[in-house]
């Protein structure tokens, strides 16, 4: 926003400058305007992103900074930490087999939803993208548990799941009973019912991006494609999903951080406690469970450090090695 | 044009650091009221308790009120939070100086660290405040010789049961040894029912079980040096893991404990016992109070009963020990005298009488005890009165640090991932942590 009203500015200032010089001397007023507009352009630069940068700094920059000192400390949070300790928590971090279960877990958490949502939500998007009867409220329903809040799902799936839930009741009601167990607590099962829920609420978010994608593509080539004798799965493997690759990409690199930092449904649906119990702890409930609740702030804020370190090197790489090719605008020399 | 613009972005600068401000500022505001306090102006303290809806809140509402309205200027603002969510929640509000004047006090290990940290204000009690509080109830808030809480009530714990299951069972006197206990579930199950109800997801309700083997088998002096060294060398606490190993083998706790909140909803464990869906809790004094708001009716269970935990033979701790907590309050250092009033008010008769009504519990004024009629408290408070020693809860005792690793380290065990060693390790690792 306050860079548009930034160019358009200058350009004003551009004119008005050039104005000036051809009226009579070209040479000698112009650099000045342009001196003056330099110093204004930056003035109103600095004047429409100070908003923007002071939040930022203030509750991003400032707070990383901040968990990185306090993780150099043991400190419970009662007044300033004083008892420096080095890198005394990351060695703790790292080797406690709490933590490594949470991060394999969160990894398995990345995997699995790549895996289970992406092919899931290019197949709904396409036929979504059929003329089809009730597409419109398809779309909705679809798009409807991404909307509904965390804790309202978190609830609902939990009350749901319970051993004598209503999941359970359904099973043994159609003759199923052989099916119904105990969805939350058993270790075996837990992650998976995870993933259950976690597609449930997200799929619809990945049916978006991919509908946008979709129609984003010319029907022409599709077309031409079909007069030369291909038929419809040809053409979705070999025109669409090409030009569908910098969609994907972007939806899998939301998804990879997003599961990296899942935090609300595990919380809500296995409590303060028992997510490692059951299999279900991510990075980020370890960090609330031994920092907030056990009252270790220095040690949550290591945790914070190394879930930030962990968020920042998969993201670099991701955009150094596959999200680069699209910058490059690898669609329109597909195309050509 | 070109001079609007400028404007506009100081307006839109000025808006953004007044926003930032704002919201940098809104976390300390709420202590400020009552930092700034004086005889003259108005007083505005702020109150947290961990009261659940229902009578209990309904009480601190009441006592709120008639104290504001005795007290012209003063005005309490009262803030009910989620039993499990207290401690976090309070402890945030500590590290960022934005106590509340009045708050609910754990004791303990917690309430050590707060001293330490100068977070809490020593009080001093008036001969009257002394004849209205029992001097064992006092003792449980008195470190280095001052007193930083005020108790209200007695929480002994012992396990509640439903009377009517216990007599379709065929169970015709209540368990006093573990053998026998173990007897009891087999005989519960044969009728259906859950045996034993536990909220597992809050940790610390399924903690309590291997809490309270310790209690029988560790002596009173290895516990209290625990408090102090938080080392469990002592062959007891393994002891105790393996007492809670054999005693799962029986399978005693409802399905999917795991997944089952303490206090919250009817899917609850006090909610499974109020339903008749359990035959019994090992809870503390308020489990009445609990389980009257989650009967069908919203009333007492009338077929309530209780009895303490039973003997493990051949432990090194009496066999009357008990354990238990102290509900008590405390006052930030930096609270307007009125703060400490609002307590004493709190410890006088009437209110220690409504109190002791309002959450079915057992008071500290010995004058207000004469309300407590029902059988059930009756019989913890005669159990209390013939108990060679009391034991904090070890998670409060201990601190929150080791207090929450010995929880979530005991529901590891009772979900068949850890072992009885796995519960000492858990604590001492988590020493390291903290």
């Amino acid at each position: 926003m306050s860079h548009t009203l930034g160019n358009a500015a200058v350009g004003r200032i551009r004119r008005g400058a050039l104005q000036v010089g051809d009226a009579a001397h070209a040479a000698s007023p112009t650099p000045r305007a342009r001196k003056r507009g330099r110093g204004r352009q930056r003035l109103e630069i600095a004047l429409l992103t100070s908003p923007a940068i002071i939040v930022f700094v203030g509750l991003v920059i400032f707070p990383v900074g901040l968990a990185a000192y306090y993780g150099f400390y043991k400190w419970q949070g009662y007044g300033p930490p004083t008892d420096w300790v080095g890198l005394g928590n990351y060695k703790i971090i790292f080797t406690d087999p709490t933590f490594q279960q949470a991060l394999e877990h969160n990894g398995l958490i990345v995997v699995l939803s790549l895996v289970i949502q992406g092919p899931l939500a290019i197949l709904l998007a396409l036929l979504l993208n059929q003329k089809i009867r009730g597409r419109a409220l398809i779309r909705v329903l679809i798009f409807v548990p991404y909307v509904i809040s965390e804790v309202i799902v978190g609830t609902g799936f939990s009350l749901m799941l319970q051993v004598t839930g209503a999941v359970n009741d359904a099973l043994h009601n159609i003759g199923l009973g052989f099916l119904a167990t105990d969805w939350l607590a058993n270790p075996n099962i837990a992650l998976w019912t995870l993933m259950g829920i976690i597609t449930w609420k997200y799929i619809g978010f990945a049916v978006l991006l991919m509908l946008a994608g979709l129609q984003s593509i010319p029907g022409e080539l599709s077309e031409a494609a079909r007069i030369d004798g291909a038929s419809y799965w040809q053409v979705q493997r070999h025109i669409t999903l090409p030009l569908l690759g910098p969609t994907i990409r972007i939806w899998a690199f939301l998804s990879i951080i997003g599961s990296l930092q899942l935090f609300d449904l595990v919380y809500i649906i296995w409590g303060q406690y028992i997510s490692g119990t059951a299999g279900t702890s991510t990075m980020a409930t370890y960090m609330a469970l031994n920092g907030r609740l056990a009252g270790n702030y220095g040690y949550g804020s290591a945790v914070a450090v190394v879930m930030f370190l962990v968020s920042l090197v998969v993201a670099l790489f991701y955009q150094r090695f596959v999200l680069r090719r699209d910058l490059r605008g690898a669609v329109t020399q597909g195309v050509n | 044009m070109m001079k609007k613009t400028p404007a506009a972005a100081i307006a839109a600068l000025g808006l953004g650091v007044v926003l930032a401000a704002a919201a940098c500022s809104s976390g300390g505001g709420s202590s400020n009221g009552g930092n700034s306090s004086s005889s003259t102006s108005s007083v505005t303290m702020t109150f947290w308790t961990n009261a659940t809806p229902g009578p209990g809140l309904t009480f601190f509402q009441n006592a709120v009120k008639s104290f504001d309205a005795a007290h012209p200027g003063v005005t309490i603002k009262m803030q009910a939070i989620q039993n499990e969510d207290y401690d976090g929640k309070l402890q945030t509000a500590l590290a960022s100086n934005s106590t509340p004047d009045i708050f609910f006090q754990r004791g303990g290990g917690k309430m050590l660290a707060m001293v330490n940290a100068n977070q809490v204000a020593p009080l001093t009690l008036s001969a009257a405040d002394q004849a209205n509080v029992s001097a064992a109830a006092l003792a449980g808030e008195t470190l280095n010789g001052k007193i930083y809480a005020i108790p209200l009530d007695q929480q002994p714990e012992g396990i509640y049961y439903s009377k009517d299951l216990f007599k379709q069972a065929g169970i015709t006197s209540t368990p006093t040894t573990i053998p026998e206990l173990e007897a009891d579930v087999a005989k519960l199950k044969a009728i259906n029912v859950a045996p034993i109800a536990v909220g597992a997801k809050d940790a610390w309700p399924a903690a309590h079980w291997y809490y309270n083997f310790a209690l029988r088998e560790c002596s009173q002096a290895t516990m209290n040096a625990a408090g102090t060294t938080l080392k469990f060398t002592d062959p007891c606490w393994t002891k105790a893991g393996d007492d809670l190993a054999a005693f799962l083998k029986v399978n005693p706790f409802q399905q999917g404990f795991l997944t089952t909140a303490a206090q919250v909803g009817a899917g609850s464990s006090a909610g499974l016992v109020a339903n008749h869906k359990a035959g019994m809790e090992l809870m503390g004094a308020w489990d009445p109070g609990t389980i009257s708001t989650l009967t069908p009716n919203q009333k007492p269970l009338p077929d309530l009963g209780w009895f303490p935990f039973p003997a493990v033979p051949g432990g090194q701790g009496d066999p009357s020990a008990m354990m238990g907590g102290i509900d008590g309050y405390s006052v930030s250092p930096n609270a307007p005298k009125e703060a400490f009033e609002f307590l004493e008010f709190l410890l006088t008769t009437p209110q220690q009488q409504a109190y002791a009504t309002a959450f079915i519990t057992l008071p500290v004024n010995k004058a207000a005890q004469s309300v407590v009629t029902d059988s059930v408290s009756v019989s913890a408070l005669q159990a209390l009165n013939k108990a060679g020693y009391t034991m904090q809860f070890l998670d409060t005792q201990y601190g929150q640090n080791v207090g929450n690793a010995l929880n979530a380290a005991v529901v590891n065990l009772m979900a068949g991932k850890g072992t009885p060693a796995g519960i000492v390790s858990a604590a001492t690792e988590a020493a390291a942590k903290g």
